[in-house]
């Protein structure tokens, strides 16, 4: 049992859930068919207001990673209008642009520490840790130290916030929204003259994704304590984009995968770690070469579900 | 009058792609737009579904102006179309594409969506009912597969079926019968005249002289971007006019 729930292992699995929130994230604007590199930049905007909101201002945490969501989601709605009057590349350069305005912006403010980035910011893990002895599980529960205890129930919240994402990307994608959007995504023109608001769908699935990249952001900040502009730079921006090319962006499931697989990666490789950057790049251009659909897509899915569907068959028939 | 242009024009830079053309569509009328190759009928199209503005004149359905207005509320209005090169959702099913045609005629958001509240359910269910009618209307059975695996003659059924989800006043066809055979020609000729007994009113764009002269109560003829003619399909077989833009002038 302490070999499973080392706090090294226990750290790797709320990256994956983090990632796998940004997976998400991406995923809701590609459903419209935008490519937007914005997310890095949206993920810091959420880290350092839940950051500063609990530092300087003394919110509590609940409080302030729902607030650094929504401030993701406001600076979203202001670029977004004139942002998404542009397409396909155009818009990925501008939202990259906004992402490195964003970077420099923490940098160079005072209030940011600048380069420096803020530390000792109030960590999940500890606060947790601290409600749970107040309850009187000051000694453990189940053989578990208070430590462990509070790191699983971390992970367990981000474990919940996950199921809930996937939960509602899948209802989306089965109502009429989730259909405006498919709608989109394949054909504009066509989306508009069949009476969809095109550019209130687009700003939408801007706005959600910006949201939800917000959260994770902050979630983030809380978990390392420690955030500063160099995490949030253009490899970040890449490394989410990779979420979405490798496990494939045409079902939630497959940035799930792909920031799975990725964030184990570097862990599995420690000893290639100084080329992590190289690793990727390769990655990317494998995809796009042999699957350039992405890991998981409908028809991979169909596939699986026809052969386990058969195998059900033929063990009731046998 | 259900749908009245008056002076509509286009230019695209220094090309005059449409002039001056003015026409008027009754209550029920299957009104019939034909014309060489390039005359500017798509374009026609266009302009009254605002995927781009005229660069003059005045469009009006129903009384309603719809010069400045976004495609999605002229859509809303009652005004629905099918594309000349089949522009369906290939990433949704058959079903999902006639639904996303009801998409104006429902409410639900976000928030009713995730929680699949009883007033999302009701809707959805309506909707696929409806949606399900449609397609047993335009003669296509698998609903459940992707709209891309259905054989051409079926997409463009599908196309009007979606368009008929928008629940319109007026449709508009761009070249239905383009790349059918005669039998499936004779089958959709049947199919819009039952569009039209169902109250609608049906303009469309046609190369096939046979369906259009057959089933259109009124023509109009259009050439090099400027209306040359208009009337009943026995006037328009009389015009010599007509016949010099599809036939050439004969050398004296």
């Amino acid at each position: 049992m302490d070999f499973i729930l080392n706090p090294y292992y226990l750290q790797i699995g709320m990256f994956i859930m983090i990632n796998a929130i940004l997976g998400v994230s991406i995923y809701l604007t590609l459903a419209t068919g935008q490519l937007s590199l914005g997310n890095a930049g949206f993920m810091s905007i959420g880290a350092y207001t839940s950051a500063l909101l609990t530092l300087k201002a003394g919110f509590p945490v609940y409080l302030a990673i729902p607030i650094g969501g929504f401030a993701a989601a406001a600076v979203s709605a202001v670029i977004g209008f004139p942002a998404l009057r542009l397409k396909g590349l155009y818009l990925a350069i501008a939202t990259l642009g906004f992402g490195e305005v964003v970077r420099v912006v923490f940098l160079n403010l005072k209030i940011t520490n600048g380069a420096l980035g803020l530390s000792g910011i109030p960590s999940l893990g500890i606060l947790l840790g601290k409600a749970l002895s107040s309850a009187g599980f000051d000694q453990g529960m189940g053989g578990l130290s208070v430590q462990q205890l509070s790191n699983v129930s971390v992970l367990l919240i981000l474990l919940i916030l996950v199921v809930f994402l996937v939960f509602f990307s899948l209802r989306l994608s089965r109502c009429r929204v989730g259909r405006a959007f498919a709608a989109i995504k394949t054909d504009e023109t066509a989306a508009e003259a069949m009476g969809i608001n095109t550019t209130y769908y687009k700003l939408l699935a801007f706005l959600l994704g910006a949201f939800i990249a917000g959260v994770a952001g902050a979630l983030a900040a809380h978990i390392t304590f420690y955030i500063g502009p160099k995490d949030f730079d253009y490899h970040r921006t890449v490394e989410i984009l990779l979420f979405a090319v490798l496990g494939g962006s045409n079902l939630v499931w497959g940035p799930i995968l792909g920031a799975t697989l990725l964030t184990m990666l570097p862990e599995v490789l420690r000893a290639a770690s100084d080329y992590r950057m190289m690793i990727y790049g390769a990655i990317l251009v494998t995809m796009m070469a042999f699957r350039p659909q992405g890991l998981i897509s409908e028809e991979t899915l169909r596939f699986w579900k026809a052969k386990l569907g058969r195998r059900k068959e033929h063990d009731l028939n046998s | 009058m259900i749908l009245t242009l008056d002076q509509v024009g286009k230019d695209f830079g220094g090309l005059k792609a449409l002039s001056d053309v003015s026409f008027t569509v009754n209550q029920g009328d299957i009104f019939g737009i034909i014309g060489p190759n390039g005359a500017g009928k798509t374009t026609l199209f266009n302009l009254i579904t605002a995927i781009f503005p005229p660069t003059h004149g005045r469009i009006s359905f129903k009384g309603t102006e719809l010069v400045g207005l976004k495609p999605y509320k002229i859509t809303a209005l009652g005004i629905a179309r099918t594309f000349q090169n089949i522009r369906l959702f290939s990433n949704l099913t058959v079903l999902e594409n006639v639904m996303v045609g009801a998409h104006t005629r429902m409410k639900s958001g976000v928030w009713r969506g995730l929680w699949q509240t009883p007033a999302q359910k009701h809707e959805e269910k309506a909707a696929r009912e409806r949606a399900k009618d449609l397609l047993n209307f335009v003669g296509i059975e698998a609903i459940t597969d992707l709209s891309d695996s259905l054989a051409y003659g079926q997409q463009r059924r599908l196309e009007i079926a979606r368009a008929l989800a928008v629940e319109p006043d007026v449709l508009l066809l761009d070249e239905p019968a383009a790349g059918m055979n005669e039998s499936e020609t004779e089958d959709l000729m049947h199919l819009i005249r039952q569009i039209r007994d169902m109250g609608k009113t049906i303009v469309l764009i046609e190369h096939d002289m046979n369906l259009v002269m057959n089933i259109c109560n009124r023509l109009a003829v259009i050439n090099f971007g400027l209306k040359i003619a208009e009337g009943t399909p026995a006037d328009i077989q009389a015009n010599s006019e007509v016949i010099e833009a599809y036939l050439g002038k004969e050398d004296a």
